[in-house]
């Protein structure tokens, strides 16, 4: 049986684009859990949806961040 | 030197005199070729084994003289096959062995053979020995104008336990000077190569001493300490970064060092100088980096077709000269991480990539990602090896790296060694994790500041009046939402006079009506309380009268469509013209639109306080 070559999950040449998207699609996000913080009045916020809005900024931010890392060169 | 040769002659009479007879095996021909092109001398010996006496042998015995500094790489193969047919050597074992009655100014190796030899029996063997640091300077002390002379001392008779029947030398020099050599019976020169013998039938342990003294201007480049740091990434990229700490061990070099006679002729002002050394990359090697120790790297733009590396330091190294530098560069994951059987090795080479450079000690520190376990390691040769952590990018606990340590490394020694581990696949994931995780922390910080009332005073005029200025805004927020709903619902009804026109189906229309008022109804019921509200409360004093204004406007909105509405259906029931419709319809038509457009502006403004 012959050994089998590891790669990386993710294709290297994927590495810049996916961080850029990942990050862009992280930071509307996290514009809109901002303006609905902004406008919104005490009476009507929803805990839970700040709460979602803020938990898929995040991961989306997380590994835009992490693709980032990795396309600049530094290899987590 | 001369002492140590009589003093060793002697040593070596007593010694025939008192061996005991070993196996009888007797070495039917011998070959040997010495390569002192460099200052890693090899010494390759071909030898023809015969097994003259009665009973099977296992095992051949190889003598070199101790004083001789030690050996640094033996390698003794054998090849199946006569004649032309020489298919790739099967290396056998070889190790340090101590049989009584040797003297002690030899150290002797043994050699096990896979295929014990049979009586009368004769086998080929190969032998590579490699020395280093055996070429002597002389004169030790040069000027940067002289040549770099050398001395080697071997013996001109094969050294053997056993008795040689038939053997011959052969010394490979640089294309230089030859000084002086040994001149025996049988001595004849080619051009740069001495050719001793051939000599027949010699007793165990013949000694003919031999002296060669010649030139010779390749690098005396050893590396006192060189550590080697492979840091292995499972996205993708293997890191290695080499520190080197180089110094010329050839002829010292006294007196002064002129610049400008060097670079006017460098040939014959330095001509032992290094001027530079040549690595050999992995293919597929990229972001070189290279750098002085002083903690300054400067990126080397990678261009490189052959993947030879040209490092040239600021100035040339002369006799007992030093330098340090750091090298590093990635690899390609894919090259150098194999998977099989649930386990992960990486095959990587051990020693440096540069050319002909002797190492004094060289230190490994392979880095595997957080996570791994069950490390092993193999070699092909032996290593003193420990296990550490290093704590690098995004790690929780450290990364276990294993350190391996050899002494004495010659560029043999360059192969290639496995370190088998196992890794579980999500813990890939925990990188991304905590990157997620701090983003999170920073949204949950945010949420709980939005939400904690952190005000000092809860009874001074101006909290008390934020906090009925926010209700108002909630209040109007809620106004606007049930204005919109109001005028979704006029598009509704506008919707379906359209559709009127086209399919002619009345009682539709008339159902739709029907639900728009109700509708309507439910929303005046609920604009009501907040509009009481309003009213009520001081602080919405100056923005009450256009929310009036907004609510009157949009009922008579309200009333004008509907108007417009039944006018439409009356029409249609009782089948007049187009142009009569339009008629009856037009000032109707004309208000909604101014009506709709004020509707809109003042949503706008109160939108904006």
């Amino acid at each position: 049986m012959a050994p089998k070559p590891i790669t990386s999950p993710v294709p290297d040449s994927w590495y810049p684009t996916l961080s850029v998207s990942m990050l862009a699609i992280g930071l509307v996000i996290t514009a809109s859990f901002f303006i609905y913080e902004a406008t919104s009045s005490k009476r009507n916020r929803s805990l839970a949806k700040e709460l979602t809005t803020g938990a898929l900024a995040s991961f989306f931010l997380g590994f835009g961040s992490l693709f980032l890392l990795l396309a600049s060169g530094i290899y987590v | 030197m001369g002492f140590w040769l009589r003093f060793n002659l002697l040593v070596f009479t007593i010694a025939i005199l008192s061996t005991p007879v070993l196996s009888d095996l007797i070495l039917s021909k011998v070959d040997r070729r010495i390569d002192l092109t460099s200052q890693i001398v090899r010494i390759t010996s071909t030898l023809k084994v015969e097994n003259a006496g009665s009973g099977l042998v296992s095992e051949v015995l190889l003598a070199f003289q101790s004083f001789r500094l030690k050996i640094w790489y033996l390698m003794a193969t054998t090849n199946e096959g006569k004649g032309k047919t020489k298919s790739a050597g099967v290396s056998l074992p070889v190790e340090i062995a101590n049989p009584k009655g040797m003297p002690p100014a030899l150290t002797v190796y043994s050699v096990s053979l896979s295929k014990a030899l049979g009586e009368g029996d004769t086998m080929s063997l190969d032998v590579l020995a490699v020395f280093t640091h055996t070429l002597k300077p002389f004169p030790e002390k040069i000027t940067q104008a002289d040549i770099q002379l050398v001395l080697f001392q071997d013996s001109a008779y094969y050294l053997s336990p056993y008795a040689v029947k038939f053997q011959s030398l052969s010394i490979k020099l640089p294309d230089a000077r030859i000084e002086s050599y040994t001149k025996i019976e049988n001595t004849k020169i080619h051009g740069s190569e001495i050719k001793y013998g051939p000599y027949e039938n010699l007793h165990p342990f013949s000694y003919s001493p031999l002296v060669v003294h010649f030139e010779i201007n390749q690098p005396f480049a050893v590396a006192q300490e060189l550590v080697r740091e492979i840091e292995v990434s499972h996205w993708g990229n293997v890191q290695v970064t080499e520190h080197y700490n180089i110094v010329h061990e050839g002829a010292k070099s006294e007196g002064e060092f002129s610049r400008l006679e060097y670079q006017a002729r460098p040939h014959i002002r330095g001509s032992s100088a290094i001027r530079h050394f040549v690595a050999k990359l992995p293919p597929r090697a990229h972001s070189i980096i290279i750098g002085m120790k002083l903690g300054i790297y400067q990126h080397l733009i990678c261009g490189l077709i052959l993947k030879e590396l040209l490092i040239e330091p600021r100035y040339p190294m002369f006799g007992g000269w030093r330098t340090a530098f750091i090298i590093g560069y990635s690899l390609p994951l894919q090259d150098f991480l194999f998977e099989l059987e649930g386990k992960r090795f990486l095959n990587i080479s051990f020693a440096s990539p540069i050319n002909d450079l002797v190492i004094d000690n060289l230190v490994v520190k392979v880095v595997l990602p957080e996570g791994s376990r069950d490390l092993s390691v193999s070699t092909p040769f032996p290593v003193k090896q420990r296990q550490e952590s290093k704590i690098s990018h995004l790690d929780v606990v450290g990364r276990p790296v294993i350190v391996l340590e050899k002494a004495d490394v010659v560029p043999e020694h360059n192969q290639y060694f496995q370190i088998h581990y196992s890794f579980n696949k999500l813990s890939m994931l925990r990188e991304p994790f905590m990157l997620i995780s701090g983003f999170f922390f920073l949204f949950v910080a945010c949420i709980v500041y939005v939400h904690v009332d952190l005000s000092i005073s809860k009874s001074s005029a101006s909290y008390l009046a934020k906090l009925q200025w926010d209700e108002v805004r909630a209040t109007i927020q809620q106004v606007e939402s049930i204005i919109n709903q109001c005028l979704a619902t006029h598009e509704k009804i506008e919707a379906s006079l359209r559709d009127l026109s086209r399919i002619g189906d009345v009682q539709a229309c008339k159902t739709t009506r029907k639900t728009a008022d109700g509708l309507l109804k439910e929303h005046s019921k609920e604009l009501k309380p907040l509009l009481a509200f309003l009213q009520s409360s001081p602080a919405a004093a100056n923005i009450l009268p256009k929310v009036e204004e907004l609510v009157a406007k949009e009922r008579e909105l309200q009333e004008r469509w509907m108007a417009k509405h039944s006018i439409i259906v009356d029409c249609y029931e009782k089948k007049l013209g187009g142009r009569e419709i339009e008629n009856r319809v037009a000032p109707q038509q004309q208000k909604v639109v101014a009506l709709r457009q004020e509707v809109e502006d003042l949503l706008e403004y109160i939108d904006e306080i």
